[in-house]
């Protein structure tokens, strides 16, 4: 195959406004606006996210009880992280503490998840800028350019084991795709023997199938001395942030469950907390120009959109959790950690890895996690048990925390006596990174767009550095036409298009 | 021949549901020989359902430009060509997931895909109801589904 278009030919644009509208390959439409200066500089770049109106009214005044089911409706991309925080909420809400066996049950299922959202990013999302190149033509950037370069023999094994995922979260719980099995204190089925035995043979695979996805990043990603650039070019795709994401007591990544850890700029810890205390910690920004609000650091305060020890943007995800843990508790993903961190120290880093670029390669690591640990939970025969419901009492107010593969995902609601929802809130992953998705945009707009020069290419690396996030805007809205892939709209001054530029 | 009636869209999101709905209606009703299945998704977990089967017709809510609400088009794979690869919600739409299909499985792929596409109004507020313009499109949408699978 050929190698990788990296680069492509920039054509001068007198206009002060470049849109990129709708975002190619983000989950959930939305779009890129960047003003130039008189020079043709960026002047400023804002991401613009979809509405979604009356969340809040719609479970007002339901029973607790359903939350789970409605919340995870919200989402058509990651509804199992949803089912999860909420099942975990309802846990707190009814002060039930589940059985051994639920537990290992709600994470197992979880790992099903991961497995399943990890391969759809990494191959189907992340992979076009990497096996074709940022500047190879956007109607061949995708994932059937993807499969066209690496052969429908790995194309097969892809849409595999993703569906293992998902046959996984069928298994367990009653849906693959809007589960319906948490109940505070439990499960509401167990799991047959046969069942176990179906998962334990995927999940066997899925190990498999993380090794190799491990080693093709190596040898596309690692072994480019162009992507490794990208990837070190600290003027576009690097901020030096806060970072948060569940970690066990041992400080290794957990997704299921756990405290919530923080660490500065140097790596060191500033903050541990429960669930129930998120709203010491995080205070929410408001912007006139999105609907979408910024969480940041309430001890540290909000200064715009900048990082550095004194403004209180932090980051979730993949990179957020990776810089926040002390490794992880299954070997594969442990001894890719260490690799990781001996890169990066001998690329001179010390303390977390600042690079946005690497998010992608923290995900890599956490799909050969998950696909471990969920072999560890689908080989220990006593997930079977029929143990699966514990008691619970009367309703109150709870929070339950788990960490979505896109990052920390809060819920937390109130309860009457009656067990009727009288208040939710909920802080969902992307809005956790909206406030460093958006700086991530400005500064690889800065640093890639210069003298009015643009590009399908440098627009689309300037679609990378938020990518990598695995934003997920809509948790809703799907219309049938996905649109133009990538159309870049130069306005006049007074907003009439003067031309508009279709990369397709 | 095997046909699977898929509605696809989010049943909490207005006229985004409404491929649930009829599903629903449908599946009340009963159409012998058809299975009918709800997607809340459209993305690569299309291909987890549509495998196997020799016809699948999909309802799905559309957002044309100055499209009427209420209106309904019939469609085929060959009239996304230009919105594979675009943007989604969920990673890649209906008409990647179908092309990635026919690249990989080819010989499980259904050999016709038929979409009944209707005009959306409200793809914004949070609600379970259709806006009455769509609502009042449900019955001619029931018709066609049941000509397509005759």
């Amino acid at each position: 195959m050929a190698g990788p278009i990296i680069n492509d030919t920039p054509i001068k644009t007198k206009e002060k406004k470049i849109t990129i509208d709708p975002i190619t390959r983000l989950e959930g439409h939305g779009k890129i606006e960047i003003f130039l200066n008189d020079q043709g500089n960026v002047e400023n770049a804002y991401l613009q996210v979809p509405e979604l109106r009356g969340f809040e009214r719609f479970c007002i005044g339901r029973h607790v009880m359903e939350l789970p089911v409605l919340t995870n409706r919200l989402c058509g991309v990651c509804p199992a992280a949803h089912h999860i925080a909420s099942t975990k909420a309802l846990d707190a809400v009814f002060d039930a503490k589940p059985t051994a066996t639920a537990l290992k049950l709600r994470e197992l299922f979880y790992m099903g998840q991961y497995t399943h959202s990890h391969i759809a990013h990494f191959y189907a999302l992340a992979a076009p800028d990497f096996v074709l190149g940022p500047s190879a033509p956007a109607n061949k950037r995708n994932v059937l350019g993807v499969v066209d370069a690496v052969g429908v023999p790995i194309g097969a094994e892809v849409i595999k084991h993703r569906s293992y995922g998902q046959k996984v979260q069928e298994i367990i719980g009653g849906r693959a795709t809007h589960p319906v099995f948490g109940l505070p204190g439990g499960v509401s089925k167990q799991i047959s023997e046969e069942e176990r035995a179906q998962i334990e043979e995927m999940a066997k695979s899925c190990v498999e199938f993380g090794k190799f996805t491990i080693k093709l990043f190596h040898d596309v990603v690692l072994a480019n001395k162009d992507y490794m650039n990208l990837v070190l070019n600290q003027d576009a795709y690097y901020l030096n942030s806060y970072y948060m994401g569940m970690v066990d007591k041992d400080n290794k990544t957990n997704f299921y469950d756990g405290d919530i850890r923080v660490v500065d700029q140097t790596g060191k810890e500033v903050l541990k907390f429960k669930p129930s205390q998120y709203l010491d910690v995080i205070a929410e920004h408001v912007e006139p120009w999105t609907y979408m609000k910024m969480p940041f650091l309430k001890k540290v305060g909000w200064k715009g959109f900048v990082t550095g020890p004194d403004s209180g943007i932090y980051r979730v995800g993949p990179l957020g959790r990776i810089n926040v843990c002390s490794g992880y508790t299954t070997p594969l993903a442990q001894k890719e950690y260490e690799f990781l961190a001996k890169t990066v120290t001998d690329l001179g880093v010390k303390g977390p890895v600042n690079h946005t670029l690497a998010y992608h390669w923290a995900r890599v690591i956490e799909l050969q996690y998950a696909a471990e640990r969920m072999l560890q939970l689908a080989s220990d025969k006593s997930i079977t048990s029929d143990d699966v419901r514990g008691p619970f009492g009367q309703p109150k107010e709870g929070v339950g925390i788990c960490e979505a593969p896109r990052g920390t995902l809060i819920h937390h609601y109130a309860s009457d006596k009656d067990g009727l929802c009288t208040k939710i809130n909920m802080i969902v992953a992307t809005t956790n990174n909206y406030a460093a998705i958006n700086t991530s945009v400005i500064q690889a707009a800065k640093a890639l767009i210069k003298n009015g020069e643009v590009s399908p290419g440098l627009l689309n690396k300037v679609e990378m550095a938020f990518r990598c996030y695995d934003p997920c805007n809509s948790c809703g809205t799907h219309a049938l036409n996905g649109g133009p892939a990538l159309e870049i709209t130069v306005k006049r001054r007074d907003g009439s298009v003067l031309t508009a530029q279709k990369n397709f | 021949m095997k046909i699977l009636i898929l509605g696809v869209g989010n049943p909490v999101l207005s006229d985004d549901g409404v491929g649930i709905h009829v599903a629903r209606i449908l599946r009340e009703k009963g159409l012998p020989g058809v299975d009918v299945e709800e997607l809340p998704a459209s993305g690569l977990e299309l291909l987890d359902v549509v495998l196997g089967y020799d016809k699948v017709v999909i309802v799905d809510a559309i957002k044309t430009d100055g499209g009427v609400p209420g209106e309904y088009y019939i469609l085929d794979e060959k009239d996304f060509e230009k919105s594979v690869h675009g943007a989604s919600p969920h990673g890649i739409n209906i008409a990647t997931a179908l092309a990635l299909g026919r690249k990989i499985v080819p010989d499980r792929m259904p050999k016709e895909v038929v979409f009944i596409a209707v005009e959306a109004e409200d793809l914004v507020n949070v609600s379970e109801k259709l806006t009455e313009k769509v609502l009042a499109a449900i019955p001619g949408v029931l018709e066609r589904v049941a000509k397509e699978v005759a």
